[in-house]
């Protein structure tokens, strides 16, 4: 498969083959350029690399343990149900969380004479060598020790094939549904249907839960384990479990599962590949508008949208109304904001569904009595609340370069800081009012829609407050990209890093909330309201007060930190 | 007040980026009512100096005066007299033209009559009035130019910064450009931009400064620095580029 470079005038040389190896290459290149000079990147690098180090460890330590105990009857459907629900992690977690990391970003070689084949397997490569990559393949060693000490020396190897193409699976789909995810938000038209999809992604966490709960309340070890033979049969158990069946006496199924997989990954490759090309092509302009022709003539009218008829006319103002527009016309923060409004609805939902089954099926030998569901429900609401309230942790990264009309403008940091916070809330606390709607009507209890309402409240302002000071100090730049799930170049896992400790912090600075419901009992479901609204704005202007201080010192900073470097 | 002060003065601005010098301590003074082009080639530090100049980047050492506010002791004095439009910066291109301009107005604390007055009028003269509601994002290199000049001068500014106003602008456009910034002057205002053409700089800049490889090379009114001499032949003296002998790239012709 040469290259065909079309050079009438150089016979002397041959074009060269270009193959993985070079886009490894490039990627490691790239990432270390990219660390150059960067001391805190290295850090937060390593601190990063380390959290999946431990991951990897506990998990390898998991899938090993029905060997190592030799407790034989569980390999099967530890393999089944880990391994699934790590396919399921590399399928969801992207699109919910942390994005993909382009360190090699497709449109940058749009116009390289590459076959499409070459730069599929290329980048699919170069996803390869990652930090959870890595971390993965560790953990899911320890299904090879469990086969190796059931089944001896034949059944390790099958394991061993089984493990490996297991990981290329979880990379290939977490390309492809990233891919496929941001070329459909970039067009206008479909994006509704693409808050559909995730919507029914999400919930099929629901329904999963619910028969593992009800498998778990029964304690049917017969039911559970042909629960898990099924999984172990699709493309989600497939690979993990060949080397157990090799093990179990099973010959014959391990070739068959090996098969399911391949095939697996290569209809993933061949999905990513068609949204591949569409991500190259597309890539000058992230959403196509449409072009309006209207009158101009009441230009500041035009810049406040109709909902936003209330807002004063001024400094302040303005700025609402340009986030406000922005929420919405940006892709990135679009998807942001779509992913958020379907993980607080659903999330809450199946943990208090899920959970209060959980609680009945257990009996006494949950800790915790059926009246502390407020608890529960509190929780949950803070799980909402920091979620929402995390995805300002990067707000001036969402900007980018465009910040410079900012400082050449001299706006106030404090200011600054209230107006996004406005302007974001405009569309997440209506969204914080239908999930305390949503939970009440599907828990039966009318009664808890105040407390319900005030722990979000406290624990999205409380959010607010830790995540205004994250994205002053803790920016970074994203690339100028068509995909909105996109991270810059290699520090992919330092910024997972510096989200899940911005969220860890603001989960913290709400837990007065649990505690009060927990402590407080009945008085706390009319206290909730006004407490939780009281703390959550007070933390929120507290931060925004704090955080422009530092703001106004460090407004030159910020831009260079923010701009995507070229 | 302002009239014993020069539009924009810098005194030993520097900067590294990773130990690597972009600029090496340049120092100017703009006077009042000049057109004032900053030639150098590329890489030479201009986009670094005039982000210094208006603080948008924060130098190693030196200091920046417009019309005798420091830019970063007293920032907020200092920016409501300037207008800047900035190169390779992204505008906040999700908006429509008119939504730009509103958000740039109110952002500068001017009324909203006044806004919209304005706006209306930059639009019509910069002949971007017929892209409607188009997003600037879909706006094409040259429009995109104006739309930031409008920015920039839609506050009224006593003096404009712009960073390669003329790059990427079809001759139509460039002329507009020209006869918008040349009213501007000849009203009391001051601009400074940077550019490597130099037909542009000959028929606009009352006074030149040429910089190379972070350092003023040669300053002075056009006729100073230009002598009997065309511009071009100084420029390339000073900066020391090479010509092609003809021997190189030989495999070019067939
Ligand atoms: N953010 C940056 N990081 C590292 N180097 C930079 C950065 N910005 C500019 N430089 C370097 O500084 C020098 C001057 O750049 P610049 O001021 O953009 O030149 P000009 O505008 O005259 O073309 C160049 O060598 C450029 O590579
Ligand atoms: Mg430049």
């Amino acid at each position: 498969m040469a290259v065909a470079v079309s050079a009438p005038t150089t016979p002397a040389a041959p074009p060269r083959r270009v193959s993985a190896r070079h886009f490894v290459r490039l990627k490691l290149r790239v990432m270390g350029n990219n660390f150059r000079g960067q001391g805190w990147r290295i850090a937060l690098f390593v601190a990063g690399s380390l959290v999946g180090l431990w991951f990897a460890a506990t998990g390898f330590v998991l899938f090993a343990a029905p060997g190592l105990s030799g407790e034989g009857r569980y390999a099967l459907m530890v393999a089944a149900f880990g391994g699934g629900v790590t396919v399921l992690g590399w399928l969801l977690l992207p699109l919910v969380f942390f994005g993909v990391d382009e360190t090699l970003d497709p449109a940058r070689f749009a116009l390289l004479p590459l076959p499409r084949r070459t730069l599929v397997t290329g980048l699919f490569t170069a996803a390869l060598v990652s930090v959870p990559a890595v971390a993965v393949l560790l953990a899911l060693l320890g299904l090879v020790v469990t086969a190796a000490a059931l089944g001896g020396w034949s059944a390790a190897l099958v394991a061993v094939v089984g493990v490996l193409a297991g990981l290329l699976l979880c990379v290939a789909a977490a390309r492809a549904v990233t891919s496929a995810f941001a070329t459909m938000l970039r067009s206008r038209r479909v994006r509704d249907l693409a808050a559909v999809l995730l919507a029914l992604t999400a919930a099929l966490l629901g329904p999963l839960q619910l028969v593992g709960v009800a498998a778990l309340r029964e304690t049917d070890w017969d039911r559970l384990s042909g629960v898990a033979e099924v999984v172990g049969w699709t493309p989600f158990g497939a690979p993990w479990t060949a080397g157990i069946d090799v093990a179990e006496g099973r010959v014959w199924a391990a070739p068959v599962k090996l098969l399911i997989t391949a095939l697996a990954i290569a209809a993933l490759l061949a999905w990513w590949s068609r949204s591949l090309e569409s991500a190259m092509v597309g890539a000058a302009s992230a959403g196509p508008a449409p072009a309006r022709r209207g009158a101009t003539g009441a230009s500041v009218a035009e810049l406040f949208p109709r909902a936003l008829g209330w807002v004063r006319r001024d400094r302040f103002g303005a700025l609402v109304a340009r986030e406000a527009r922005y929420w919405w016309r940006d892709a990135r923060r679009r998807a942001n904001l779509i992913t958020v409004a379907v993980v607080g609805i659903f999330v809450p939902v199946m943990v208090n569904l899920g959970g209060s089954g959980f609680t009945v099926g257990q009996g006494q030998g949950f800790s915790a009595p059926d009246t502390s569901s407020p608890v529960l429900v509190s929780v949950s609401m803070l799980f909402v609340g920091v979620l929402a309230a995390v995805t300002l942790a990067n707000q001036f990264g969402f900007d980018g370069s465009a910040y410079a009309a900012h400082v050449v403008a001299g706006v106030p940091g404090q200011q600054e800081l209230r107006a996004r916070m406005t302007a974001f809330s405009i569309y997440v606390l209506p969204m914080l009012g239908v999930v305390s709607v949503v939970l009440a009507v599907v828990l039966g209890e009318p009664g808890w829609i105040g407390m319900m309402v005030g722990s979000l409240v406290a624990t999205y302002g409380a959010g607010l407050a830790v995540n205004t000071f994250v994205s002053v100090l803790g920016a970074y730049s994203l690339p100028e990209t068509s995909n909105p799930f996109a991270l810059n170049s290699g520090a992919g896992v330092a910024k997972s890093f510096l989200t899940l400790l911005s969220m860890l912090i603001s989960a913290v600075a709400a837990v007065p909330m649990v505690v009060a419901a927990a402590l407080l009992g009945d008085v706390w479901l009319w206290l909730a309201l006004p407490v939780g609204t009281a703390y959550g704005l007070g933390a929120a202007l507290l931060g925004a007060y704090l955080a422009g201080d530092v703001l106004d010192r460090r407004q030159p900073e910020l831009l260079a930190t923010v701009t995507p470097r070229r | 007040m302002t009239a014993e002060h020069p539009a924009l003065a810098l005194r030993g601005l520097a900067k590294q980026f990773d130990g690597k010098v972009a600029v090496a301590g340049v120092d100017l003074a703009v006077p009042a009512g000049s057109f004032y082009g900053l030639l150098g080639p590329n890489g030479a530090g201009k986009t670094t100096t005039l982000s210094m100049a208006v603080g948008l980047l924060r130098p190693d050492a030196g200091a920046a005066w417009v019309l005798g506010h420091d830019v970063w002791a007293d920032p907020v004095g200092a920016k409501q007299l300037l207008g800047v439009m900035p190169d390779g910066v992204r505008l906040f291109d999700r908006l429509s033209g008119a939504e730009l301009l509103a958000y740039h107005g109110l952002l500068r604390g001017m009324d909203p009559a006044v806004v919209d007055q304005r706006a209306a009028e930059l639009l019509d003269v910069l002949a971007l009035g017929d892209a409607g509601r188009t997003l600037v994002v879909d706006y094409s290199a040259g429009m995109k130019k104006k739309i930031g000049l409008a920015c920039a001068l839609l506050h009224g500014p006593r003096l404009l910064v712009l960073d390669e106003p003329f790059e990427a602008v079809d001759p139509v456009s460039a002329a507009l450009i020209r006869d918008i910034l040349q009213r501007y002057v000849i009203g009391g205002g001051t601009v400074v931009f940077s550019s490597h053409v130099m037909e542009v700089v000959e028929r606009l800049c009352s006074h030149v400064a040429i910089l190379a490889a972070g350092t003023i090379k040669r300053v002075g009114t056009l006729g100073e620095v230009r002598g009997d001499r065309s511009l071009e032949q100084v420029f390339v003296e000073v900066v020391g580029g090479r010509t092609a002998t003809g021997e190189e790239l030989a495999w070019l012709s067939r």
